[in-house]
């Protein structure tokens, strides 16, 4: 019952804001509380070990919409409600319309919804709705830009979501159900056939161009470096997960590890590259979103129960520290008034301590320093592949993150500078304590026996030796910059790419 | 109009023919299948009260995805009137249609058959084709006809004085509160507000009648209050 | 290919809306051919189960002919709702571009947006 009163809460909320809209702050937090209350009850209610489920209105699953909590969706709420904790506090002392934190609550209900959802129709609705709230909130502020790149994303995402609701009606013609757990029985029987491939790759399609998949979501890095620092943190850190949690949830359904680990090592690897030879702060962010996607995406294409605790890991991890990098860019880009790398090391002296400080607590953390977040999540991840291309794969992402992380370096240099208002450094606290101190989070996100996996001698040595090989890239690269093609990111091309994307997922259904 | 170069021309017609001759050839297609929806065609009149099955899955059985859609609906209004109404939009009050007892006589003719027949869609939506928003939208373009008759801002101005607007948000609150209250008392079935009645009449269905009605007022303003913006701020290319 | 049916129709419209969506420069013609391509996945799932010899779903006492699935119908009514929301708020935003930047050519103003933001 908890698991249904989360998004509805939420929607309840929303529609208050709009009434009160004076109090709308006071609201928000307040809705944060009660969640954090939802969220003890509900870990309370699993601790059993069998997973909650249950179906709206009391009818059996085949007929009514199911929503499951288990210890998956668990992680998830908790990075919910550290981000959405964080991003009121960063926004506490901004002036913004009742509409805006109406649209913060829908987001949050939705992502709620898609944490438990079960049911291939519901995450269609709740994926729209997320599309629509997302596409409104990065165009908040109209500026020219920012409603070229949402209007991209809404193209390109209903263009997606169609895709997958043609796959939808495939599977519902042959199964006559909605229900992912349902439809995974019925299936068991007939995988390889022809049909069910074609409908595995639809809707895979459909979800990946909301998932990041570099492919896919072409659309990412203009959507989420246009988007002021709050919804980009937003956006990054939880939205753009939950096109992989369904992904996840997808799998249970259909056998996907082939597309998924390809998919997940072109994301990664494409993503680093883009982002090293990019020099504008927030732009190289976001393709480092997509980069770690890869990651994520490679964790659950592994299937292993040690590859999905890596991947929530990461997700978890993944979530705090591009969160806590969005909002110190935020800060950072709007004192030095540049957005420029070389522009903001010149103008350095302008930016707030605690912006610097909590840029160089997240860069550590997306390296992959021990004992930080991305360490455990990292060093998970590859405890669990066994296969030396994938671990290969692994290791040139970490050089790659380095290396493009590496020209931020100057700005860490901690000198004297302004300092930036209390709920600012408290959204940096919230998320920067959780990255720093993140093994008791992970005690409570994964089984302590795996845990135990990641903490040896020699993934620290791994990921030492990653973060030097990676200095050494960047020392490399550094000398000359490279141009990458950057049509790929227009309209048509990218629904050209997402087109050719489609047929790769289905040839790798085909062959895997 | 400038043609697109050739490349895309030729890449994209390849893709886009391949991607439908994949599609026609795998879905594997032939016909109806026998059994399709079996389990709501048996049980749907005795679960529901409702005669209209239709209505029975999205008001009863689907009711969250319902609500998902009708959050998106809000959305799209509010985003609508949030941009557009801070446009500058066209100085001049909206063009009328120049004055012609045709289009006057025919408007007063006509709308109060209209409105009747959306009311008739919501209320009678759980036991004919129709429904909340069927019903609305077709109330809504009632509206719309009363603007091409005395004029857009006109009736602007007496929806405003109405507060209808405001009224719209206040709905889903309603509808939000109809949903969440069984849940929180601990009940998960949510449609049992009004009694199932005998099949067939008007007082069957349980809270299906409720809910269509909430929604057809919803789609109703909502579809005015988008009409107009686009109306009252057409802007200039 | 099987007999012409509604699905068959409806992957044709959808390849139509692709290739409007991908190759034609309007934006107010790729919203038409977003509209198409939504309305084409509308029509396969509302075609999925339709029989000619069926009856609508309503229940009445004297059921003659069999009833058709009534899932894709309501399926089709939140999908229907959703595109209606995309369209209007795609076209909201077409509006204030187009009202920026005096075309409604795509690639004019994405060229004019990426001269305006350094990269």
């Amino acid at each position: 019952m908890m698991v249904a009163l989360l998004p509805l809460v939420h929607f309840g909320f929303a529609a208050l804001s709009l009434a009160w809209g004076r109090v709308t702050r006071e609201l928000i937090l307040l809705s944060l509380v009660f969640d954090a209350v939802l969220v003890g009850l509900l870990s309370a209610g699993l601790s059993q070990g069998k997973p909650l489920v249950i179906v709206l209105g009391g009818w059996e699953k085949g007929i009514g919409i199911e929503l499951a909590a288990d210890r998956f969706s668990l992680g998830l709420t908790i990075l919910v409600l550290l981000l959405g904790g964080a991003v009121v506090a960063y926004l506490w002392h901004e002036r913004l319309r009742p509409y805006f934190f109406m649209l913060l609550h829908l987001l949050l209900g939705s992502v709620y919804t898609l944490v438990f959802a079960r049911d291939l129709f519901n995450i269609y609705v709740t994926l729209e709705l997320l599309t629509l709230v997302s596409f409104l909130l990065v165009g908040y502020e109209r500026k020219p830009y920012q409603i070229w790149a949402s209007l991209k994303y809404l193209l390109l995402a209903s263009l997606g979501l169609g895709i997958y609701l043609l796959g939808v009606a495939i599977i519902y013609y042959h199964t006559g159900t909605l229900n992912l757990g349902l439809v995974a029985a019925r299936l068991a029987a007939e995988q390889g056939t022809p049909w069910v491939l074609l409908a595995s790759s639809l809707l895979v399609t459909g979800v990946a161009v909301k998932s990041g998949i570099f492919i896919f979501s072409l659309w990412l890095p203009a959507a989420h470096s246009s988007a002021t620092p709050a919804v980009s943190a937003l956006l990054s850190g939880l939205v753009i997960k939950m096109g992989v949690v369904v992904l996840f949830r997808l799998t249970s359904a259909f056998s996907l590890s082939l597309p998924l680990l390809v998919l997940g090592a072109l994301t990664g690897l494409l993503g680093v590259i883009y982002a090293i030879f990019t020099y504008d702060l927030k732009r190289m962010l976001a393709f480092h979103t997509l980069s770690q996607i890869g990651y994520i995406t490679l964790g659950i294409g592994i299937g292993s129960e040690i590859g999905i605790a890596g991947s929530l890991e990461y997700i978890v991890g993944h979530g705090l520290f591009k969160g806590l990098l969005f909002l110190a860019a935020g800060v950072a880009v709007q004192t030095a008034g540049e957005g420029d790398i070389p522009g903001l090391i010149a103008r350095r002296a302008k930016i707030p301590v605690s912006a610097r400080v909590a840029l160089l607590v997240g860069t550590l953390g997306i390296i992959g320093v021990p004992p930080l977040a991305g360490f455990c999540g990292k060093s998970l991840l590859s405890a669990g592949v066994q296969s030396p291309v994938i671990q290969t794969v692994l290791i040139l992402i970490s050089l790659g993150t380095v290396a493009s992380f590496a020209k931020l370096i100057p700005l860490f240099r901690i000198e004297r500078g302004p300092s930036s208002t209390w709920p600012v450094k408290l959204a940096f606290v919230i998320l920067g304590l959780p990255i720093v101190l993140f093994l008791p989070l992970a005690r409570l996100l994964v089984p302590a026996a795996q845990l135990s996996l990641s903490l040896h001698v020699l993934p620290f040595v791994k990921s030492l030796l990653a973060v030097g090989g990676g200095f050494l890239l960047y020392r490399l690269l550094s000398r000359r910059p490279f141009h990458l093609p950057q049509r790929i990111f227009r309209l048509e091309e990218a629904i050209l790419v997402i087109l050719s994307g489609f047929f790769l997922i289905y040839l790798l259904s085909v062959l895997g | 109009m400038r043609r697109s170069s050739l490349y895309m021309i030729i890449t994209a017609s390849v893709l886009v023919i391949c991607f439908c001759a994949l599609l026609m050839m795998i879905f594997d297609y032939h016909g109806a299948r026998e059994e399709a929806g079996a389990a709501y065609i048996e049980r749907g009149a005795i679960d529901t009260g409702a005669a209209n099955l239709v209505s029975a899955i999205y008001l009863n059985y689907r009711l969250f995805d319902t609500l998902f859609e009708l959050l998106v609906f809000s959305v799209a209004v509010l985003g609508v009137r949030f941009y557009l109404a801070e446009q500058r939009g066209s100085e001049e009050e909206v063009a009328r249609i120049p004055e012609s007892q045709v289009i006057r006589t025919a408007a007063d003719l006509l709308f109060p058959p209209i409105l009747l027949l959306g009311i008739y869609l919501v209320l009678f939506g759980h036991l004919s084709p129709g429904g909340g928003f069927g019903g609305g939208t077709v109330a809504g373009t009632g509206l719309l006809l009363c603007a091409v008759a005395l004029g857009a801002d006109v009736v602007a101005r007496r929806f405003h004085e109405a507060a209808l607007e405001r009224f719209e948000w206040e709905i889903l609150l309603a509808i939000l509160l109809l949903v969440l209250i069984p849940v929180l008392l601990g009940r998960l079935p949510f449609t049992d507000l009004l009694p199932r009645g005998r099949l067939g009449s008007l007082a069957s269905g349980g809270s299906i009648l409720i809910y269509n009605a909430l929604i057809g007022i919803k789609v109703f303003i909502g579809t005015w209050v988008v009409i107009y913006s686009f109306v009252r701020h057409r802007g200039e290319i | 290919m099987g007999a012409i049916n509604g699905v068959t129709i409806a992957i044709v419209l959808f390849g139509i809306g692709l290739l409007g969506l991908i190759l034609r420069r309007d934006l107010v013609i790729k919203l038409l051919a977003l509209g198409l391509v939504n309305g084409s996945t509308i029509l396969c799932l509302v075609s999925l189960n339709a029989r000619v010899d069926g009856v609508a779903p309503i229940v009445h006492s004297q059921a003659s002919a069999p009833y058709v699935d009534p899932l894709p119908h309501a399926l089709v009514l939140s999908a229907i709702v959703i595109n209606f929301a995309i369209l209007a708020l795609a076209l909201v935003f077409v509006m204030l571009l187009v009202e920026r930047y005096h075309t409604t050519d795509s690639q004019r103003i994405e060229h004019e947006i990426e001269g305006e933001r350094i990269p």
